[in-house]
């Protein structure tokens, strides 16, 4: 049996333990969630202010997407092998004619497609809601820049989720790195560091370094890309880095880096999973 | 498939689980591997498996286990002590299992029902909504029909009923001669039924290893126990050393090789007095020092 054949049958079980799961619930129900309330509260009110309304309710949806994303996909995937060889599922599927890599790539596949289709169906079904409901324009190009961009920065934190779940054994622990992971990346964005190099007067290259490395950062840079560059929305080092790569260039590093990021946390994770013990 | 473990070492941090054990299993054979735990046996069982790396050797059919274990998997089969509680629907798992095998949805649900388990009827429900014992019959019929050449049994039978254990050992009895058999348990009954060699793991050492025969004289005891009807016969029980339970049961530990000698006293002396009789073996917790010491 092929490695795309094993993983397929690991991806089918992976999937129907998923759908059992509270997660995926979970995971829809914000998206719904999320959804809704812009459409609804967002549209009404740029209405009654005179903003153009489906674009503002898009960006501040994506807004709100970078900070929970990373936290939906770390919470997907930051437990996956080590509750999996603490429960015996690990043993019990690897004791068959099955590759690691197959195992490996069938469970990252479910976590990827279980988090990042919902998200693919409810951002233009959002925009085509506002369209019917209050007769609003699709800012198409803003969608599917936000949309280019959550898929980015999902598969970024899906993939640091599987290294953390393959290198941390503990479960409790394990959650605990995520939490802070997460905690991490939505702090270390321009304002919040602005507070850091104000207390421990650190210096401006550190503070342009840590967010720009920043996936979280880079993905919001390259959401407000669309737009013109203000200090007082963009933040000194999104202003600073709009300046100087311009528009393209901030989409290209909003979409480039955590998708770098991704693929070698998923690579490392990967290689780890084939060589260290399993149990 | 013969299975040869030649100075095998595994070290956990600080702690050695395997001491350079060094077993060879003739294409087969039926062992027992048991010890208490920490001794071991679960490691061993692992580095079997290819899910943990150890020093040393390990030869199937004489050729090393290469990294690349896929097609060794294909030839070897596992039982678990504890099956897993996958939130899967049983259809889905067993036939997630049975396809990396390549084995028929019919041929596994025929060796369910030997073991008194209707999968079709289980087909939807939630393999963790499942008994403990309905899981481990599963994962029984899956390894029993999975045409494998080396079976690790890990306490195959401890959640079954009495009645699918009988039809669990009558199945595997049943096996070809040439499949090879490693069960991990404590069970007398299994070890009695299901082997004929015995392996005793320690602190990551090889302590014993011999026939099951020799294993079961050495280690184990037999229970007799027995209801009776008169003061004559209490006073022939008191007098041969048997003890009165509180549910009026006299029961006496012998050596197993002397059961059938004080049974057959029984019948003689206590005819037509006796109203139950039953005899048991059970373990004996420190072991003697017969048998082929490493």
């Amino acid at each position: 049996m092929s490695l795309w054949r094993e993983a397929a049958v690991v991806a089918r079980l992976d999937f129907a333990e998923v759908r059992r799961s509270r997660w995926l619930i979970f995971c829809l129900l914000v998206h719904a969630v999320l959804a809704g309330t812009f459409v609804l509260v967002g549209l009404r009110e740029s209405g009654v202010v005179g903003f153009t309304g489906m674009g503002r309710a898009l960006m501040s949806w994506s807004h709100a997407l970078l900070f929970l994303l990373p936290l939906l996909a770390l919470s997907a995937t930051g437990q996956v092998v080590n509750s999996a060889r603490d429960d015996g599922s690990l043993e019990l599927l690897l004791s068959n004619p099955v590759s690691r890599a197959a195992y490996f790539l069938g469970t990252s596949l479910v976590r990827v497609l279980a988090l990042v289709l919902p998200l693919l169906v409810a951002m233009p079904v959002m925009a085509l809601v506002g369209t019917v409901a209050f007769g609003q324009q699709v800012p198409w190009g803003f969608l599917v820049r936000g949309m280019a961009v959550s898929t980015s920065l999902l598969l970024c934190f899906v993939a640091i989720g599987l290294l953390i779940s393959v290198m941390v054994r503990n479960q409790a622990k394990a959650l605990m790195l995520t939490i802070l992971v997460w905690i991490a990346g939505v702090a270390l964005i321009d304002f919040g560091l602005v507070g850091v190099m104000l207390q421990w007067e650190l210096p401006p290259q550190a503070v342009f370094a840590l967010a720009v490395i920043n996936p979280v950062q880079c993905a919001r840079l390259a959401l407000l890309s669309a737009a013109q560059p203000e200090l007082s929305t963009f933040g000194p080092v999104g202003f600073f880095l709009a300046n100087r790569i311009g528009a393209n260039g901030l989409l290209l590093l909003g979409l480039g880096w955590p998708l770098l990021l991704g693929v070698t946390a998923w690579v490392w994770s990967l290689a780890s999973f084939r060589r260290r013990d399993l149990l | 498939m013969r299975v040869e473990l030649k100075g095998l070492q595994k070290r956990f941090g600080k702690v050695l689980a395997l001491r350079g054990v060094t077993i060879d299993l003739p294409e087969g054979s039926r062992t027992a591997l048991i010890g208490p735990n920490g001794s071991g046996k679960s490691t061993l069982v692992r580095v079997l498996m290819g899910m943990l790396c150890a020093d040393g050797m390990v030869l199937f059919d004489g050729v090393e286990a290469s990294e690349e274990r896929r097609e060794l998997a294909r030839r070897i089969a596992y039982v678990p002590q504890i099956a897993p509680r996958l939130a899967a629907p049983v259809g889905d798992v067993v036939r997630a299992v049975a396809g990396l095998r390549g084995q028929a949805w019919t041929e596994v649900a025929a060796i369910a029902a030997a073991l008194s388990l209707d999968l079709d009827a289980l087909a939807r429900r939630p393999f963790r909504a499942l008994s403990g014992g309905q899981r481990q019959k599963i994962l029984a019929a899956l390894a029993l029909s999975s045409g494998a050449e080396l079976l690790l049994l890990d306490e195959p039978t401890a959640s079954m009923d009495p009645r699918s254990r009988g039809e669990f050992f009558r199945l595997v009895e049943s096996l070809p001669s040439s499949v090879t058999v490693l069960l991990c348990s404590h069970r007398l009954d299994e070890i009695r039924r299901l082997v004929d060699r015995v392996i005793v793991l320690a602190e990551g050492e090889l302590r014993w290893q011999g026939s099951a025969a020799a294993y079961l004289d050495d280690h184990a005891e037999a229970v007799v126990e027995v209801q009776v009807v008169g003061e004559p016969a209490d006073t022939w029980l008191l007098a041969r050393g048997f003890t009165r339970g509180a549910t009026g049961w006299w029961s006496k530990a012998l050596p197993v090789n002397e059961r059938a000698r004080l049974l057959g006293e029984i019948g003689r002396n206590l005819n037509g007095q006796v109203r139950d009789v039953m005899a048991r073996d059970v373990e004996r917790l420190q072991p003697d020092s017969q048998g082929e010491r490493e």
